[in-house]
């Protein structure tokens, strides 16, 4: 698979063309490369296109959440629609994820149910939030009383989701602990466990309409998103370190291929 | 003496020493810089109504919050033994260790469950104030830790019970775990200090 040309010897267009046809490891930085691009537009679609989070308050009457559906008639369905081109994005994020899972020395089972439970949960997590909402913005003369319901399926049915996410970053701790390939630094393990606890925070949503815990309260939504970010971010990091030092070997990872 | 694979006191006990995977210390400060976060937001939310945090407060039983304490406190006093015990190689020792440990663990567990039941009882639900959203909040986040250590507890007497219990992995583990365990001990010394005792 090597070449006897070496790319750095190349200018730079031509590099990138040497390590599209001849790099081994093309497919796993194109799924990388997914997955930053994805996120990238994850984050300013949700939190400037369409406005939708931080999200709004549980407690609001039916007349201004009427209202907050008229203010983004033209952002939800602008970003929705993009989000719905790239949601597929997810399916090679996750496989990536997984493919970190089967190259350690723990059961297959694990790559294989994180990849089944993330897969599932991008239905009601992602798509039919959007969904809800998009239709919610669709028919501006609907009765109020249709969109309040809206409004509550849209962003129950994404907190409601907390649950898978919660066992599925369980799945990823547990693989990593386990794993003697060391594929990723224990830490790593740790920080899931940081992030499956506070999934659980986000459950009482489902009893507040107001305060810390209600689905955009300081604790439910605030803080678990400074630890959803800070976790993002280590795991996208990890993974790129994790490709970097693939050698597509069965046995403990190198400290770093050259 | 054997310790997480290394040898405390070699070099004259000048070397670094770090008990368990420094890893776990990286899990022990995410999760207290989490419960800082918990415990800022109730003190800036106590600071808005302390009249109502007051007088909420006072429903709660401090006996049990101090048995809560000294029983907790105990099984950390408890886990540490067995890790002095796992380092000497005395893996039975060590495992009647993390039985009296298991032991203020389900004490713990008991006094948690009957307080909630009497506060529900007498009106005080999750969602009747500020306060006592906090107080379930806090205290079953804090639950919800402890189980985990009941799996931590259970990864120690595998490894003590199994062929390589004295093995510089096997002590590693029992170190990491017991670093859990005294985390969840230390958050509740703090949980105990703002719901209790601070008035």
């Amino acid at each position: 698979m090597t070449s006897a040309v070496t790319p750095r010897a190349l200018p730079l267009r031509r590099r990138l063309l040497w390590h599209c046809r001849n790099n081994p490891k093309r497919e796993l930085w194109l799924a990388w490369g997914t997955l930053v691009v994805f996120y990238n537009v994850f984050f300013p679609v949700f939190f400037v296109v369409t406005r939708v989070q931080p999200p709004p308050q549980p407690a609001w009457d039916l007349a201004t959440q009427v209202q907050w559906f008229h203010e983004r008639h033209l952002g939800i369905p602008l970003g929705f629609g993009i989000i719905f081109a790239i949601a597929g994005m997810t399916a090679v994020n996750n496989a990536l994820i997984a493919y970190s899972m089967r190259r350690m020395s723990v059961s297959r089972a694990f790559g294989y149910s994180y990849l089944l439970i993330y897969s599932l949960s991008a239905v009601p997590g992602l798509l039919l939030l959007c969904i809800a909402l998009i239709v919610g913005t669709l028919r501006p003369q609907r009765d109020p009383r249709l969109i309040g319901w809206l409004y509550d399926f849209a962003f129950l049915s994404f907190d409601g989701t907390m649950g898978v996410f919660l066992i599925g970053s369980l799945i990823w701790m547990l693989a990593i602990l386990l794993d003697k390939n060391r594929v990723f630094p224990k830490w790593f393990g740790y920080l899931n466990l940081c992030n499956a606890l506070t999934e659980v925070v986000v459950s009482p949503c489902w009893i507040f309409r107001r305060g810390v815990l209600a689905w955009n309260g300081q604790i439910a939504w605030w803080l678990d998103m400074v630890v959803f970010g800070v976790y993002t971010v280590a795991f996208i990091v990890m993974l790129f370190r994790m490709i970097q030092r693939e050698d597509f070997g069965t046995g403990p990872l190198p400290a770093r291929v050259a | 003496m054997r310790a997480g694979g290394r040898t405390v006191g070699e070099a004259g006990g000048d070397a670094p020493f770090v008990p368990g995977q420094p890893d776990m210390w990286a899990f022990v400060l995410f999760e207290t810089l989490v419960f800082t976060g918990y415990f800022g937001f109730y003190l800036f939310y106590r600071a808005r109504s302390p009249a109502l945090f007051l007088h909420a407060q006072s429903q709660l039983d401090v006996r049990i919050g101090v048995v809560n304490t000294l029983v907790l406190l105990l099984s950390s006093w408890s886990v540490a033994r067995c890790v002095q015990s796992s380092r000497a190689g005395a893996s039975r020792a060590a495992l009647r260790d993390v039985a009296v440990t298991v032991f203020f663990a389900v004490i713990f567990l008991g006094c948690k469950v009957a307080e909630w039941s009497r506060l529900v009882r007498a009106g005080h639900g999750p969602d009747s104030d500020d306060f006592f959203t906090y107080y379930f909040f806090l205290t079953g986040i804090h639950f919800v830790h402890l189980l985990i250590g009941f799996v931590a507890l259970g990864v120690i007497v595998y490894r003590l019970r199994g062929a390589e219990a004295r093995s510089p992995e096997s002590q590693e583990l029992v170190e990491t775990c017991a670093t859990y365990w005294h985390t969840v001990d230390f958050l509740w010394v703090l949980i105990f200090a703002l719901l209790y005792v601070i008035r």
